[in-house]
């Protein structure tokens, strides 16, 4: 019998399909002869409106049209007819606009260009999930409660003089009998209305009840340990559409599983690992040496209808000897996250260093911003000897010190290739980049969700070594 | 009838003579509150159709213009009687009205005015409702019955108000009522076959729980408006003027261009999508007006107790065939309108496939069809009971 350690602290996972507590999507891409940055900020209720932001890095666009349809299925055939964006006055290369996503799962959106250079299209993939029910407002809720009130006894007072008064010929006075009937009519309608306010509350109570179990709850992981030093990764669904699966996970840039482990609470080591699947819903890695502690598991694997899907976990784990790291296994080191340096924009790399090329003045939240890394070789020049690292200039993991927020990037943004591969099926290479010379500066588009303390985990590989740079960074509101 | 304390015999007869002269030509407010029940009707109608056809709207569509004309004409009615008569200084009009709450005026536009409310009530919870549960793609939600029991509450206001006149009208004079009364209540049929649309489409048309709806929804205002119109083909007229609307919708609304503006798109769609073709509640509407009049002296519950199989199975005679006819290839023209699908219909389903839903099992099946059979005796009942009420409506 085989021992299993159980290491299992908590299944502290929280909504962000791709990501974690992240739901935005930013994504830059070719619409034909124009370079386009795309900013999506879904609903939090489905159906509900996106709002969209474009920024052409490209002059001559004249317009841009966006139409919404699911990936996948029949309803990825027809598109609805597109929707004009507003062009900004003050940046015309600045468009923006909203659209509706209809129902729950793997959407895309379709962008058209028009302008000087000719036309040229888009898709953008972008979950449609619901995150949360609203709540009402306190002072909307009295009003309804005031007017609901009103009503009730307009309608008691309404039947009550229909059967004192209704029947009378005009200019008849009603007599005792008319009253007693009009005190018996009141008396039956408030009867008959408070069982309506029962029933409507009741039914009131099913719809809400019906719609939280179409709020997105993220698949589980349960991370064990075997004695032989192996990870093993159980996925459960905790219930959610009865279509989601956990045996239909697609390769993202030749992996089923990208499983980042961060050590706790300082955040100064992390690893990037790929475990293989190997049964539906299991996944197991070697792991390589590992001191003793607690580690942030997360871990990123896409649907085939192009739905990705962050789990997160924490576990604790003995100190491991470990197996050397191979493939495309990689790892990193940073300083403690208690000794943070918000305003450093250099780290060290084995071979140079990494400067991150920031923009003077703070970082500010829910703004796409180009997250610029400059890597220079050990005399200070420009590096000339990167390559790409499972088919991408580079991959960014953005994760809050709380690690309420996890968002693993590459330079076409925060869209899963697999996902982006399904919007150009014709192009199996989607999104990664194809070039033999790899410029010396690598870029993400992000915006940060909420404010507060975050570290960057870039990675790069240069001649056939993955190299790990963190920064921290200070958001602002 | 109860006794009543009179007033001085000389001031009644004038409020008599007075309140008659008032029901000799139909006052401006009972015209605006045709145009308002007629608007909402069509509005629902063409709201529905724009949902299928093209998907997103916004506050200011016609459809929606259409349906708030109803609450605005409502408002301005009712607003006009009440203030009128509470401080207006007719003697004819304070003598014909009811008291409530200090104001005065007559029974319908108080309930038009509750009506009018529920629906302003109904626009900002519906909006709240949107934003916590996502914009809703049914037509039954508890905000949208609070606008339907508003909508409701309006045109039952217009004909009461209507009631009012005739009863108190003469013989010459009644027989115009009497056509605007049940115009109005064949609007309430539509209106009533609204709420069930969802459940009552044609693919449900061989399950039990489609015959227990229409059996509990339809007797009821059918004995209704008959019982208090007085009028021998009452129900006739109501189903006719049902089946008239709906034909209409089916032929006139295909006319105009419509193209989806929502995803996911299952259908194309180039025009605008009608309801389907109208029920066929005129046969059981013919049956039950050459009936009633040979029950004349029945007891209420022994008319229904006759009344609700005669519905069931007359209804059932016809329907039940006319669906299977629905289901041909030969139903699929611009007569019946079988070829129509929203957009967000999928190909796979049952309806886009022209195949009826699965009837319940047999022992399900007959107990839903006693129900409805039940049901339609109830309410036919009911029915008989408030149309017996509102035909001695005087104010």
């Amino acid at each position: 019998m085989r021992l299993r350690i159980p290491l299992l602290l908590a299944l502290a996972a929280t909504a962000g399909a791709a990501h974690v507590g992240s739901p935005d999507v930013f994504h830059e891409g070719n619409a034909g002869p124009y370079r386009l940055l795309v900013t999506i900020r879904p609903p939090v209720v489905i159906p509900g409106v996106a709002e969209i932001e474009i920024r052409s890095s490209s002059s001559g666009v004249r317009e841009l049209r966006i139409t919404p349809l699911p990936m996948t299925g029949v309803g990825a055939k027809f598109a609805p007819t597109p929707d004009l964006t507003r062009r900004s006055i003050q940046d015309p290369q600045y468009f923006t606009g909203s659209f509706w996503m209809m129902a729950f799962g793997s959407w895309q959106v379709r962008i058209q260009a028009d302008g000087a250079q000719g036309k040229g299209e888009l898709s953008v993939p972008v979950p449609a999930l619901a995150f949360r029910t609203e709540g009402m407002q306190m002072s909307l809720g009295a009003a309804l409660v005031g007017l609901m009130i009103f009503l009730s006894l307009g309608a008691v007072s309404i039947v009550a003089a229909g059967a004192r008064e209704g029947q009378l010929e005009p200019g008849v006075a009603p007599a005792a009998a008319q009253f007693r009937s009009g005190r018996r009519a009141a008396a039956a309608t408030a009867v008959v209305v408070a069982a309506i306010l029962y029933l409507g509350n009741r039914w009131w109570n099913a719809e809400a009840g019906q719609y939280a179990r179409y709020i997105y709850k993220p698949l589980q992981i349960s991370p064990s340990l075997e004695a032989d030093g192996r990870l093993l990764l159980r996925i459960q669904d905790p219930g959610w559409f009865a279509a989601r699966r956990i045996d239909d996970f697609i390769p993202d840039h030749g992996h089923l599983m990208h499983l980042f482990l961060i050590r706790l609470p300082e955040m100064e080591r992390m690893w990037h690992l790929h475990p293989v699947q190997i049964e539906s819903g299991l996944f197991a890695h070697e792991l390589p040496a590992l001191p003793a502690g607690r580690y942030q598991v997360f871990a990123d694997i896409v649907h085939k209808s192009g739905l990705g899907e962050t789990m997160a976990a924490e576990l604790d784990l003995p100190p491991l000897a470990g197996k050397p790291l191979t493939g495309d296994d990689s790892t990193g080191e940073a300083p403690p996250l208690s000794k943070a340096d918000h305003s450093s924009t250099v780290a060290r790399l084995a071979g140079g260093r990494m400067v991150w090329e920031r923009d003077a003045g703070p970082l500010r939240t829910k703004r796409a911003t180009w997250f610029r890394f400059r890597v220079d070789d050990n005399k200070g020049a420009p590096a000339k000897d990167l390559e790409l690292y499972m088919g991408m200039p580079g991959h960014a993991a953005f994760v809050r010190a709380d690690r309420s927020v996890f968002a693993h990037l590459h330079p076409s943004g925060s869209v899963p290739m697999a996902a982006l591969g399904l919007t150009q099926p014709e192009n199996p290479h989607a999104g990664h980049a194809m070039e033999a010379a790899l410029p010396p500066v690598v870029s993400f588009p992000y915006g940060f969700p909420q404010p507060g303390d975050y570290r960057i985990f870039v990675q790069i590989k240069r001649a056939g070594r993955v190299e790990t740079a963190a920064f921290d960074a200070r958001v602002e509101n | 009838m109860a006794q009543s304390a009179s007033i001085p015999a000389i001031e009644a007869a004038r409020a008599g003579e007075g309140a008659a002269e008032a029901t000799e030509r139909v006052p401006w407010y009972i015209w605006g509150g045709v145009v308002a029940v007629t608007s909402a009707v069509v509005g629902a109608h063409w709201d529905i159709s724009w949902h299928q056809s093209i998907g997103r709207d916004t506050f200011w569509t016609p459809a929606h213009i259409a349906i708030y004309l109803c609450g605005v004409l409502a408002g301005i009615c009712s607003a006009y009687l009440i203030l009128s008569t509470t401080w207006g200084g007719s003697r004819a009009a304070w003598e014909a009205s009811v008291k409530i709450w200090g104001f005065r005026g007559p029974l319908g536009a108080f309930i038009c005015a509750w009506g009018g409310i529920a629906m302003l009530v109904s626009a900002p919870y519906d909006d709240w409702w949107h934003n916590a549960y996502g914009l809703d793609v049914k037509i039954l939600s508890p905000p949208h019955l609070v606008l339907g029991l508003g909508l409701g509450a309006v045109r039952l206001g217009f004909l009461i108000l209507i009631l009012g006149c005739m009863n108190r009208a003469r013989d010459e004079a009644r027989r115009k009522w009497v056509w605007l009364f049940l115009y109005v209540g064949a609007l309430f049929v539509v209106g009533v076959l609204i709420l069930i649309m969802e459940h009552s489409a044609r693919s449900l048309m061989h399950t039990a729980r489609f015959y227990l709806l229409v059996a509990t929804a339809v007797p009821f205002v059918l004995a209704t408006i008959g019982r208090a119109s007085g009028f021998r083909w009452a129900s006739t007229v109501l189903a006719g003027v049902y089946t008239a609307l709906l034909m209409l919708l089916v032929w006139i609304l295909p006319l105009f261009s419509a193209e989806p503006k929502l995803g996911p798109v299952y259908q194309q769609v180039t025009r605008f999508i009608p309801p389907e073709f109208p029920l066929l509640i005129l046969a059981p509407a013919v049956a039950l007006d050459w009936l009633w009049p040979r029950l004349g002296g029945w007891n209420k519950w022994l008319q229904s107790a006759v009344t609700g199989p005669v519905f069931v199975a007359s209804f059932l005679a016809v329907q039940w065939p006319f669906a299977s006819f629905l289901m041909l290839p030969l139903a699929r023209n611009w007569f019946f309108g079988a070829h129509y699908f929203g957009y967000f219909i999928e190909p796979s389903s049952a309806y886009a496939q022209h195949q009826f839903l699965p009837a319940e099992p047999p022992g399900e099946f007959w107990t839903v069809m006693a129900w409805a059979l039940g049901g339609a005796i109830v309410t036919t009942r009911l029915g008989l009971g408030l149309g017996e009420w509102m035909r001695r409506i005087r104010r």
